[in-house]
């Protein structure tokens, strides 16, 4: 029997943390995110888990990363100003592998911009946002349910792969409730991270190992070992010496390669036979959907690419779907973000077209049949 | 307390990574005495070293967890803090020590300390205070004394000086000290009873930055900065004492405030388990 | 009816979101699948506000508003809001006092007091209930005992019974 509740995007964020055995939370207020804090401090204490509002927003990621290197499965949430801050402790955790999940509802910006507006203007800064080349994972749901189950992979692959997971979330899926069964969305079993065991002497904290996912010293644990933001040997320590710190730098990203498989994720619809693929995310992904189903009825042949695993972009899907297509609409809530990583893949193969919309409301399915039909003319 | 007579003898061998020796500081930086002062008082707490997570930000304060033999977290500037609380919090079986800098913890970070100071979470912050952005190369810092000359203000220093304890102690802070690096014993000893105390203590060690601070500023060497140390505290049994024979405005040194105040991180784990015993009942 | 849309529409804090909350709740419970959204300004009172469902069998692939199938409108200030999505079977359910020019257009326009309604049983803020309730009646988008039940349960103790008395008013308004 079914259990449907109407839940809201932000909430299921937070329900879907608390499945995953999220334990640790430190936010600060901040439109349209404060509902996941709201809803964390709430239901947190509930599992025994710790909810902490912090005196700014990066003291909450620097609470955040601290409680992680404790051992905790540990997470915040923000929206566009709070993120901008967010990303000096971001890069660190990026840089010392620790894992942490951070969802960013996107508003309109720059700025303050319009708070309670929706946009999708953070899609390069939540691949970029940090300073330095940098491994990161972002996923984007696109609806309540996906909140829900996309938060719970983001736990999975932080916890999994010692990567920060940004989950980028916009306002109108944010604040979207829709009907969901979350009995049928729980996981069967929550992914651990996988602590140090065997002896201290002579431990590695950033040995290179086959999957290039080096165990966490779980402090108490009897390693002692040493966590820095500085380019680091795999004994933990900091180094400047060039073969060394290049080598260092390059396993942290070449993690994301090896493990693709598993962070890749996307959602392909109608694309078989597509001439026009429309390429987008969140709630333009929605639109798209709609916007295949009436095209499709008038006979013009569309289909939807989806990445929910938008950074790494899943290029070599993109390439296979889109082989023969003749034509890429890429919708987007900015000015063009979505479009620079669409046109670096298939410019040469087809002409890859924007659809753009900063006016803080969503693009609507309307509005891309009449693109569709404008360009096919 | 009396721990002398039951305690082995305290060797900062057993204490420190031996294998980063030799250490980046320059010779005659107070830093070191510091870390020395707080390691003793570490040995006679009889703090497990695998309990103990040492946090700290970025400058020279930042560098030594690197040298201490823990779980050491050298995280960034101004915010070791922030690290610190969700650490704390996420493992309250960890002795948490924080070290820091003037410009770490007074500039960058001056929000994360007045907000740690008072929300009164059990962890200790030890900043080390030698007035000088010294990693960066000798700028002005919220600590640099009027008229000294930095390389950010080479007509000497015209802002105000942050008086540090002061400042935690208005903003909660339960325990809150000062002592200068010349009295190491007194050091240790106010270290010690900052981690004992069950809250947020707040320890302000007077070092001293020979190479940059002092050269830029004439005060001699070492021991010539040492001295002036001497010169400018005022021992905390001199305390109510008039300014003679000090110096007036010396700096009053050892525990200069101390309050019986609810211990953030067991008010926070008796509320959540009143909710989740609750919750576990339904 | 397989899809449908409706809106409700006025000024923030006038309990648009909580009418839209409570149809949302009625309808799952009666097989559909909602999708709600809303717009508001960044003011906790004051300011247009509206709250959208869009009803389903099964997910909507698009869960914002394309084209409204019932509008309530409580607020002057949103009165001419949703003109492009209504159309010639859109029914528009207006308060009779507050918003003193209605929309005009191809659709069904009712002027309804639920306003003076709510005011006649004492407390004006529940013309949201009065006009959920009399929006229902109207429509028959979901049964009496189901909207009855939800706004009987999820209504905090302390204002059931003014609730439910907002609600039998306004059901037997039309």
């Amino acid at each position: 029997m079914a259990n449907l509740i109407n839940l809201q995007g932000n909430q299921a964020c937070a329900m879907g943390a608390i499945a995953a055995g999220c334990r640790f939370y430190a936010g600060y207020p901040i439109t349209p995110s404060s509902e996941i804090a709201e809803t964390m401090a709430r239901e947190l204490p509930k599992v025994g888990g710790v909810f902490i509002q912090m005196e700014d927003e990066i003291a909450s990621m620097g609470a955040v990363v601290g409680a992680s290197m404790g051992g905790a499965k540990a997470m915040t949430a923000t929206s566009g100003p709070g993120f901008s801050l967010k990303q000096e402790n971001l890069g660190y955790a990026c840089a010392s592998e620790i894992p942490c999940v951070i969802i960013n509802v996107m508003r309109g910006g720059p700025s303050t911009g319009m708070p309670t507006r929706p946009a999708q203007g953070d899609i390069m800064q939540a691949r970029w946002g940090t300073h330095g080349d940098h491994p990161i994972i972002v996923l984007t749901p696109a609806s309540v349910a996906e909140c829900y189950t996309e938060t719970i992979r983001a736990f999975e692959l932080t916890e999994r792969l010692r990567v920060p997971v940004i989950v980028l979330v916009d306002e109108v899926i944010g604040h979207l409730v829709e009907t969901v069964d979350l009995e049928a969305l729980a996981p069967k079993e929550t992914i651990e991270r996988r602590f140090a065991t065997g002896p201290a002497d002579g431990f590695e904290p950033y040995a290179v190992t086959d999957d290039m996912v080096p165990p966490f010293p779980r402090p108490g644990d009897g390693y002692r070992s040493h966590t820095t933001g500085l380019t680091h040997l795999p004994s933990g320590f900091p180094t400047q010496n060039p073969e060394k710190a290049s080598a260092a730098l390059l396993r942290t990203t070449d993690k994301l390669d090896l493990h693709a498989d598993l962070i890749e994720a996307c959602e392909i619809i109608e694309c078989d036979n597509a001439d026009i693929i429309i390429a987008t995310i969140g709630i333009s992904a929605r639109a798209a959907q709609q916007a295949v189903t009436d095209l499709r009825a008038k006979g013009i042949k569309a289909g939807l690419f989806r990445p929910k695993t938008l950074w790494p972009f899943p290029e070599k899907r993109l390439k296979e779907v889109a082989k023969n297509a003749k034509i890429i609409l890429v919708p987007e809530m900015n000015q063009g973000q979505l479009i620079l990583e669409i046109e670096r893949l298939m410019a040469r193969h087809m002409p890859v077209i924007g659809l753009n919309k900063i006016n803080g409301e969503a693009i609507t399915p309307a509005e891309i049949t009449a693109k569709v039909s404008e360009v096919l003319a | 307390m009396n721990i002398s007579e039951t305690q082995t003898p305290f060797d900062i061998n057993d204490y420190i990574r031996l294998e980063q020796m030799p250490h980046f500081l320059c010779p005659g930086c107070g830093h070191g005495i510091a870390l020395r002062a707080l390691l003793w008082a570490i040995h006679e707490l009889k703090i497990d070293k695998d309990k103990l997570a040492v946090v700290s930000g970025i400058g020279c304060s930042g560098r030594l967890s690197a040298y201490i033999d823990a779980n050491t977290f050298h995280t960034t500037h101004g915010r070791p803090l922030a690290y610190a609380t969700g650490m704390a919090l996420a493992r309250p079986d960890l002795h948490v020590i924080v070290i820091t800098g003037d410009g770490d913890s007074l500039a960058i970070g001056g929000n994360h300390l007045i907000h740690a100071c008072r929300r009164n979470l059990n962890m200790t912050c030890m900043m080390l205070n030698n007035e000088i952005y010294g990693m960066t190369g000798g700028q002005v810092s919220p600590t640099t004394s009027s008229n000294r000359y930095t390389t950010t203000t080479p007509e000497g220093n015209t802002e105000p000086v942050f008086d540090a304890c002061a400042l935690a102690t208005a903003a909660g802070a339960s325990f809150v000290g000062r002592e200068v690096t010349m009295q190491v014993t007194g050091l240790k000893n106010l270290l010690r009873d900052g981690i004992e105390h069950h809250g947020f203590s707040f320890v302000e060690v007077i070092s001293d930055c020979t190479e940059i601070y002092g050269r830029k500023n004439d005060l001699g060497m070492s021991p010539e900065m040492l001295l002036s140390q001497k010169a400018t505290m005022r021992p905390d049994a001199y305390r109510n004492t008039v300014d003679v024979p000090f110096r007036p405005n010396a700096l009053e040194c050892g525990v200069l405030a101390k309050a019986d105040r609810p211990e953030y991180g067991c008010a926070t784990r008796e509320k959540n388990a009143r909710v989740q015993a609750k919750a576990e009942g339904k | 009816m397989d899809h449908f849309e409706v809106r409700f529409s006025g000024s923030g804090g006038q309990g648009l979101i909580l009418s839209a909350k409570f149809l949302s709740a009625a309808l799952v419970s009666d097989g559909y699948t909602v999708a709600q959204s809303q717009s508001y300004e960044p003011v906790s009172r004051g300011g247009l506000s509206r709250s959208d469902l869009v009803v389903s069998k099964g997910q909507a692939a698009f869960p914002l508003s394309q084209g409204l199938s019932f509008l309530l409108i409580l607020d002057g200030a949103a009165a001419q809001a949703s003109n492009d999505l209504l159309n010639r079977n859109s029914l528009v359910l207006v308060d009779s006092e507050q918003v003193p020019i209605p929309p005009t257009g191809d659709f069904n326009l009712v002027n309804l007091p639920f306003t003076k309604t709510a005011r006649d049983l004492g407390n004006k803020r529940v013309a949201n209930i009065v006009a959920l309730s009399a929006l229902v009646a109207r429509s028959g988008m979901c049964s009496k005992e189901t909207l009855e039940t939800v706004v009987r349960t999820k209504t905090p103790p302390k204002f059931a019974s003014l609730n439910i008395e907002a609600f039998t008013a306004g059901w037997h308004l039309v």
